[in-house]
């Protein structure tokens, strides 16, 4: 990963959503990019330039963007038209990204278009997070990594956080080995970031 | 094992390629179904050996046409639904009359400053005739910002008709049972009609009373007996005691009848007469 001082930033192309550039560089700014939260809290897996990554839950494409700047593949999977259209426009001006307009939970939507990968990242607000992720568990290659961001409060709003991050750990553990977990306090409320690994 | 791959076929005999034209595989590619039980990801290096493609960058650019391709198939359906227009407008007429109330309060504030007697007897006025007498007895821009609110009120009128028009198309079934314009707001409180058809009875009859529900929810409060149903007569004219059930039972044939809409299309009388009289009973006092 490439900080600047402590500012975390990735190698690219710039004005993809208005972000700031310091030397040439696009800052990744972790309060609006969960993803960057998780980095400047000291979490996460280093992205390599030769890696594959899954991204469930795409959205506009900001945080893909920067994802895009540092590895080779990414299979980036959106349900809805209106943040589609933006992603779209998004992968239009980064080759290396594979736009899928198609629902997280039903992987066979988008199956024949997947090869292995060695990070699915997903940030979904939907009440079934952890579900999600143990579909989609078919396109990681053994040796790679899930980073499920879950928010919460899509799970449960009327349940503490905290149980409901242990039951979505407990779910994870039975397929996969939880590397870190943490909270994305203060950037971002009630939102934990759970690392897994695939064992080989 | 076959696998159905965006490029082709491929088992161990070896690999059907299905071409290289992007429309066509993107054609092709929404009509694979995928058993995800023998499923294996693809290893782009098939796609190479099977003669599609010759390096890594061309196998992504042209997958890449290819779910672009099928993305914005997928955008412009979405945005044909006919529900989706609909959405709007009834979202366009809340927004209308929000705007003509603000507007229309401090009209009469500014003009009770110039007529002291005026105070009294605006408050019981219907708006029109109120807006009538501020148009007639101000001048300058009192009586012109009138006279917009006027013609903004009649536009208002127009697209309450429309909204009504065209949820009675859209939403036959709902339409018949609560009338076209409380049928399209809940339309637009659930975000669409597909979404409206996977709500179960109990969610439409709170819809529109989230507060009230989320208050009841985290304790104390009683729970809201109604939402945007409560706008329909049946409704609010039922005497107080079986206003919650009248709202319990038309909200679980609203679930029905938002089903028939978007799964059928078309208007099922025999639905209709049967839950209208299920309706009607609930409301009896016994």
């Amino acid at each position: 990963m490439i900080w600047l001082g402590n500012v975390l930033v990735s190698p690219g192309e710039g004005g993809v959503y208005g972000e700031r550039t310091l030397d040439g560089y696009r800052v990744w700014d972790p309060y609006r990019s969960k993803f960057a939260a998780l980095y400047a809290l000291g979490g996460g897996i280093d992205l390599m330039p030769e890696m594959r990554v899954l991204y469930l839950g795409a959205a506009n494409g900001t945080t893909v963007s920067h994802v895009a700047d540092y590895v080779e593949t990414v299979y980036a999977v959106e349900f809805a038209p209106r943040p589609m259209q933006d992603l779209l426009e998004v992968a239009r001006r980064r080759k290396n990204i594979v736009p899928i307009m198609a629902d997280a939970g039903r992987p066979e939507e988008y199956a024949p278009f997947m090869e292995g990968v060695d990070l699915v990242y997903q940030d979904v607000a939907q009440p079934n997070q952890v579900e999600i992720a143990e579909r989609n568990l078919v396109f990681l290659k053994p040796g790679g990594h899930l980073i499920l961001m879950l928010k919460t409060r899509s799970v449960d709003v009327r349940r503490d956080p905290a149980e409901v991050l242990a039951e979505a750990r407990a779910g994870l553990e039975k397929h996969l080995v939880v590397v870190d977990v943490r909270w994305l306090e203060p950037y971002h409320q009630d939102h934990a970031a759970i690392v897994c690994s695939l064992p080989e | 094992m076959l696998q159905r791959y965006w490029f082709g076929d491929v088992d161990e005999s070896g690999c059907r390629p299905a071409g290289t034209d992007p429309a066509r595989l993107a054609e092709r590619a929404a009509t694979l179904r995928t058993g995800m039980e023998s499923y294996a990801p693809i290893e782009w290096e098939v796609a190479r050996d099977c003669g599609v493609i010759r390096t890594r960058e061309e196998y992504i650019n042209l997958l890449r046409a290819v779910t672009t391709t099928l993305a914005r198939q997928k955008i412009a359906q979405s945005y044909q639904a006919r529900d989706v227009e609909l959405l709007q407008m009834v979202r366009m007429l809340d927004e209308l009359d929000n705007v003509i109330n603000l507007l229309q309060e401090r009209a009469a504030e500014w003009y009770q400053v110039t007529n002291p007697s005026f105070s009294r007897k605006y408050r019981s006025l219907p708006a029109k005739k109120m807006l009538a007498i501020v148009r007639r007895g101000a001048g300058g821009g009192l009586a012109d910002v009138a006279g917009e609110i006027e013609r903004l009120a009649g536009t208002r009128s127009r697209l309450m008709r429309e909204v009504s028009a065209r949820a009675d198309e859209v939403m036959p079934n709902t339409s018949a049972l609560i009338g076209g314009l409380v049928a399209a707001r809940l339309l637009s409180c659930a975000g669409g009609l597909a979404a409206l058809a996977r709500m179960p009875g109990s969610t439409i009859q709170v819809l529109g009373s989230e507060r009230a529900l989320f208050s009841h929810l985290r304790g104390g409060s009683p729970p809201p007996k109604h939402g945007i149903i409560f706008q329909h007569r049946r409704v609010h004219n039922a005497p107080k005691e079986v206003r919650g059930r009248v709202a319990r039972v038309l909200a679980a044939k609203l679930a029905i009848a938002a089903r028939l809409d978007y799964y059928r299309g078309e208007a099922v009388p025999e639905f209709i007469e049967d839950a209208q009289a299920r309706i009607d009973e609930a409301g009896v006092v016994r």
